[in-house]
């Protein structure tokens, strides 16, 4: 049997190396802490391998050649300097050709919309003054191609138009349109909100803009709590905010130059009862401090009711475009005291801007509140994602059940099966329905014509008929829903999907590039076909790619 | 700046400082940023007056540093004034939770002492 204990080391431990007598053990303790035995083990002898530096590598073990040797070249960059490169937005190609014939983006084009849907699959350039504002606006980003030509343009797409329609909606009856795109990775999404500030732009609106939720949420700006008037925390971002007021005054400076203060705000400053806007919304900026109570002075200066008549108070309508939307649809990296993490909707600027979006902040001189999701930095936003779904889906679900509907009607009063109009159904195309609609509408498809040329009694058609309801995606109940989310999308809230260019809108665009001279060859059916395709049906981020970038 | 007694240059981040403490890891430098709500990224200079003597404050009243490493020698000595195996191990410089001895305990070498200092 062997004992616990190693009797080797035992012994070891027990006589002192002094003595070699084993009789004088028994009057000690066990273990002795006596100043004889207290002196460390015996060193190494150097010879071992011993090296001075911890981090240098033993001699011998590694490799020596001049190309494992780190070779200092050139000064190192300085902080910031290659952020910046990354981010630097460049908006002209000297070497690119100055399309000729290409028309701006005009105040007159944009105000009139049958003038506009003329321009449908047209390409159309942004004039110096928008290039201007959008640029301070942070609305141009870097990776959209903007580089490769001699100036700024965008296609007219038809959702373009469809917005150009909803802002003159706006101005007239003083509505409020909010509305989230969302779509595949370089379908265009964040250029049709930069289309859409522009053409609130070029009608005199106030463009708001945040350019990416991202920074709001990933805790890299300092956040303060603050009590609301409800007793609620919310935290507030002073340094982030200040940038945004900043932006906001860069680009709105003729336009909130004429504008002056119509309320009295509670402000921790003494200010002139009657500044413009402009030197309110720039003291927030340059004071990250007095960032947030002046964001606040100047969204309730917005959504006062305008009063023409008087000096300065005129109110014009806004638009608040927030790109990348789902990372403020989520938890944010922020932690309270607790530890546990800060809901994004409890970060002040990202409360407001879904109070907007959610119709909770009303607008009463008109507006639009447009967010875009991000497909290139996609979070994981469960319960976003499932409101998009279920909003496109019901947009197509109800064009299902209008031929429904109709063919029921008709059902009713034809004599036989015979007599029904099938037009409508034949002209359905069920792989244009979002998924679970999709084989849907194929099913209705493809049983009605069956009923029909098996000359099938219109009672079965009927039956059949009634039974037939537009399945809706629905939220799995065994997971929890991120209230703050439901709260804001259940409101209302229109979704747009950004799908592929057509055929023509892809050949517009790519009669654009060879103008330029950046796509070589002539633009032929085959081509745009070929191009179309590769682009995974007309996105036009991936058309780019594929026409313009990569060249072979 | 100066925090818990050391002067840390203005760019330095607050975790890593936070971190260079004896007994402050990332769990810890985390709890603390969160409770005086200071970002992840934050650096010295970042720092408003108030956080700083809070988390002075805070530090203050923790066990870290000296305090730590004399409460960790205290337990090793507990250990071998009672004459168990463990305070023996520690002492002998051997490993003290069973290892094999043939080699590779570089670590209990290094730290394992009669009067660990670190």
């Amino acid at each position: 049997m062997s004992s616990s204990v190693c009797l080797r080391c035992f012994k070891r431990a027990l006589i002192p190396p002094e003595s070699s007598s084993s009789l004088t053990t028994a009057h000690r303790a066990a273990f002795s802490t006596s100043p004889s035995l207290s002196a460390n083990p015996p060193k190494k002898k150097p010879s071992v391998g011993k090296t001075q530096g911890k981090s240098q590598a033993k001699p011998g073990k590694t490799l020596r050649l001049t190309k494992n040797k780190r070779v200092q070249t050139g000064r190192p960059p300085a902080p910031g300097e290659r952020k910046a490169l990354r981010k630097r937005i460049v908006l002209s190609n000297t070497n690119a050709l100055d399309v000729p014939g290409l028309e701006n983006l005009t105040t007159e084009n944009v105000k009139d919309t049958g003038r506009l849907r003329e321009l449908e699959g047209r390409v159309l350039g942004f004039g110096e003054d928008t290039v201007d504002a959008m640029r301070a606006l942070e609305a141009f980003k870097p990776g959209q191609g903007w580089s490769l030509f001699k100036r700024p343009a965008a296609l007219v797409r038809k959702d373009m138009i469809e917005l150009g329609e909803a802002v003159q909606n706006a101005k007239e009856n003083n509505s409020v349109a909010r509305r989230v795109v969302f779509g595949e990775r370089g379908s265009g999404k964040s250029v049709l909100l930069l289309q859409g500030m522009a053409m609130a732009y070029l009608q005199g609106w106030v463009v708001l803009h945040f350019p990416e939720a991202r920074p709001i949420t990933n805790a890299q700006t300092a956040y303060q709590p603050i009590q609301t008037a409800e007793g609620e925390t919310i935290y507030v971002q002073p340094h982030y905010i200040a940038g945004v007021l900043g932006n906001i005054a860069a680009a709105n400076r003729g336009l909130l130059n004429d504008l002056r203060l119509s309320k009295q705000h509670k402000l921790p400053i003494p200010l002139q009862s009657n500044i413009s806007l402009t030197r309110l919304v720039e003291l927030g900026a340059r004071d990250p401090q007095l960032a947030y109570p002046i964001w606040k002075a100047f969204l309730s200066e917005m959504t006062a009711p305008s009063q023409p008549e008087k000096q300065g108070q005129l109110r014009p309508p806004v638009f608040v475009g927030m790109d990348g939307v789902d990372h403020i649809m989520r938890m944010s990296a922020y932690l309270d005291t607790d530890m546990k993490p800060i809901h994004a909707h409890d970060l002040a600027i990202a409360r407001d801007y879904a109070s907007l979006l959610s119709g909770k902040t009303p607008l009463p001189n008109g507006g639009i509140v447009m967010a875009a999701t991000s497909a290139s930095t996609r979070p994981a936003v469960p319960t976003l994602d499932h409101f998009l779904a279920r909003k496109h889906a019901e947009t197509h679900a109800q064009a299902l059940t209008t031929i429904r509907d109709a063919l029921l009607d008709q059902a009713k009063t034809a004599k036989s099966i015979q007599d029904i109009d099938l037009t409508n159904l034949e002209a359905l195309t069920p792989a244009s329905f979002p998924p679970p609609l999709a084989l849907q509408a194929q099913n209705l498809q493809y049983l009605v014509l069956r009923f029909h040329d098996q000359n099938a009694s219109l009672h079965s058609l009927r039956k059949y008929l009634h039974s037939f309801a537009p399945k809706l995606p629905e939220w799995n109940p065994f997971e929890a829903m991120d209230q703050h989310v439901a709260d804001v999308m259940q409101t209302g809230v229109g979704v747009t999907k950004m799908e592929g260019l057509s055929k023509e809108e892809a050949r517009s665009v790519m009669e654009y590039y060879a103008r330029s001279g950046m796509m070589r060859g002539a633009v032929t059916e085959g081509l745009v076909s070929e191009r179309w395709t590769l682009a995974g049906g007309g996105i036009v981020g991936e058309l780019e790619r594929g026409a313009v970038r990569a060249r072979f | 700046m100066f925090i818990f007694g050391v002067n840390f240059p203005e760019q330095r981040l607050v975790t890593r400082a936070l971190q260079s403490f004896y007994g402050i890891g990332p769990a810890v430098s985390q709890t603390l940023m969160a409770r005086f709500r200071i970002h992840k990224t934050a650096k010295i200079g970042d720092l408003g007056d108030r956080q700083v003597d809070d988390l002075a404050a805070e530090l203050s009243t923790m066990t870290i540093e000296n305090d730590l490493k004399r409460q960790m020698v205290d337990n090793i000595k507990r250990l071998r004034d009672m004459g168990t195996y463990r305070g023996r191990r520690h002492a002998m410089g051997y490993p003290v939770r069973g290892q094999n001895t043939r080699g590779q305990i570089m670590t209990s070498r290094k730290l394992n002492r009669i009067e660990r200092r670190r």
